[in-house]
């Protein structure tokens, strides 16, 4: 896959209208974009493990909540630094995320979705009774330090990480190791078959979707200032960080990016029209239908149609 | 006297079934070895064993003289042995160069993190195998059997094999493909390659192998030159299941 100038031109600009965006629109809908950069780290997570190998993840939250129960346990209760807690936090993150793989030795498919749920699962039941003196049992822990306030800079905060997160995660999926990463979600028997060593390579995927849920989510967790449980290890968090990877395209690193915003703001302007749980009817209906039409998500639409205006434009030109 | 491969009393039961029963052979260096039998033999089972897809019950495999039976696929890939399967399995979203890449691929992640893929290795090899230049850009889903048993070949050479055991190559080509093959095997063997190949086509089979090894349960019947094996009678009850 080329990179060409128009590519290069439309994230500059892409770019410029995100730094210009606190200008223009106020400060609910910033806020809005917040949560959407924080769900598309989550999601570009999701997709490095799931839309890659394979291997897919009902446990999400588990990677999500160890990072963000981490640092705002050492920065609340134990009065680390922000700079400090967060490292910490990822690297508790990661092995978890060493955990998490465990099973990925022995089983794959339905079965492995299963064994992650329980550990989502798991996880919200032990945090509420184990040592609720420091988890802060069912309430959770609120009043924990934030990084930056206001709209305008967690905004900035939260969309450069996403940013430094996508354009990572790119450089490595463009690299060798993400195409044999691709190719154990394709043919795994084949890719040891071709002199490589399966397991090592779905480590690294595991440490590497560690790695970035973990810090998504203890930057999320100095964002919000408090979290819980409840809302945390949530089967509604946990498949609108997989329905927005799949709506927007899995394997792309640009497609949970597009889902994650496109779910958020949908789910946002439905609020005033549907308060309740019913809005996550109209987004499964939405991806539902999405999926009959192009199982590979918005993203696939949008470079076909992007296709036929050019072909229609080459027509024109000839 | 160390031998490129050799299998010693290698024994493999799956529950109650005998595939592999107390097999012991060696191949020579640069000599091509023709495993025949009927359906259910247990040719393909000696291929998965040799490759550590399955471990054997009992029994030892050796490659250039080191016990290679306790070692996983890659590692035994990385001392040069390798195979091809009877149903080819290409990478389906990756086009021609891209499945050849995986074959390339060392088996060290900085390696494959750092340095960019050597595209005019993949181009080499897919051509070597018969493939055009058109065809490079083209997905496992467009390609023909034909087709996909040389692209099966090229990753499976790209892992640099020094003994090759080939399963079925010839099932469901064209004649024209076949020929195109078995050059391509005739090429490997002046190179001075190895060989192990399974296969039903007996006629095609036969210029390209210097011996032959036919096996019915799991066991050797006969062992020598094809026309030998061909001419043994056990081997004749095995494949006509007469008496």
């Amino acid at each position: 896959m080329g990179i060409r100038w128009q590519h290069l031109a439309a994230w500059a600009v892409f770019i410029i209208f995100m730094l210009a965006l606190p200008e223009f629109v106020s400060k609910g809908t910033l806020r809005t974009i917040i949560f959407a950069n924080f769900l598309a780290i989550f999601a570009i997570s999701w997709d490095v493990l799931s839309g890659r190998t394979g291997y897919i993840s009902f446990g999400h939250p588990f990677l999500i909540g160890i990072g963000a129960y981490t640092s705002a346990i050492l920065s609340y209760r134990f009065g680390f630094p922000i700079a400090l807690s967060i490292p910490l936090a990822v690297v508790a993150a990661m092995i978890g995320g060493t955990l998490f793989f465990l099973p990925a030795l022995r089983i794959r498919g339905s079965y492995f979705a299963l064994v992650t749920l329980a550990f989502m699962e798991l996880m919200y039941q032990l945090v509420q009774v184990i040592r609720p003196d420091i988890t802060g049992g069912t309430r959770g822990i609120s009043g924990v330090e934030t990084i930056t306030r206001g709209a305008v800079n967690n905004f900035y905060l939260s969309f450069c990480l996403m940013a430094l997160v996508a354009f990572s995660m790119w450089l490595l999926m463009k690299s060798r190791l993400g195409t044999a990463l691709s190719a154990i979600g394709m043919n795994e028997e084949s890719v040891r078959g071709s002199g490589l060593d399966t397991t090592k390579l779905k480590l690294a995927a595991f440490m590497i979707a560690a790695f970035v849920a973990g810090l998504g989510g203890a930057f999320y967790v100095h964002y919000l200032g408090s979290i819980a449980p409840r809302a945390l290890f949530d089967i509604n968090f946990l498949f609108t960080i997989i329905v927005a990877a799949l709506i927007g395209g899995a394997s792309t690193i640009i497609g949970p990016m597009i889902g994650a915003f496109f779910l958020t703001f949908l789910l946002e302007y439905l609020r005033p029209v549907l308060p309740g749980a019913e809005r996550y009817f109209i987004y499964g209906g939405i991806a539902l239908i999405l999926y009959m039409y192009q199982p590979k998500g918005i993203y696939e639409v949008a470079k076909q149609g992007w296709g036929r205006i050019q072909a229609a434009r080459a027509g024109a030109g000839s | 006297m160390s031998y490129p491969l050799e299998l010693r009393d290698v024994v493999k039961r799956f529950g109650g079934l005998t595939a592999t029963d107390n097999m012991s052979f060696r191949v020579e260096d640069g000599e091509s070895l023709g495993l025949i039998g009927p359906n259910g033999a247990g040719k393909t089972t000696i291929f998965s064993l040799i490759m550590g897809e399955h471990r054997q019950t009992s029994g030892s495999i050796l490659c250039n003289g080191e016990d290679i039976s306790a070692l996983p696929t890659y590692a035994r890939i990385g001392r040069g042995v390798c195979r091809t399967y009877q149903v080819p399995r290409p990478f389906a979203d990756m086009d021609v160069m891209e499945n050849i890449r995986l074959g390339l691929m060392p088996n060290n992640l900085w390696q494959m993190l750092v340095r960019g893929p050597n595209h005019d290795r993949e181009i080499e090899l897919a051509l070597s195998v018969g493939f055009a230049e058109g065809d490079l850009k083209r997905h496992p889903a467009e390609l023909s059997m034909g087709d996909l048993r040389k692209l099966e070949l090229a990753r499976t050479l790209a892992t640099g094999p020094s003994i090759m055991l080939l399963d079925e190559v010839f099932a469901g080509l064209t004649a024209g493909e076949i020929s195109q093959i078995a050059e391509l095997i005739n090429q490997k063997r002046k190179e001075g390659m190895t060989l192990i190949i399974v296969s039903h086509d007996l006629k095609s089979l036969e210029p390209l192998i210097d011996r032959a090894i036919a096996m019915n349960y799991g066991a050797i019947v006969a062992e020598g030159d094809f026309a030998h094996v061909m001419a043994d009678p056990d081997v004749r009850a095995a494949y006509l299941g007469g008496e």
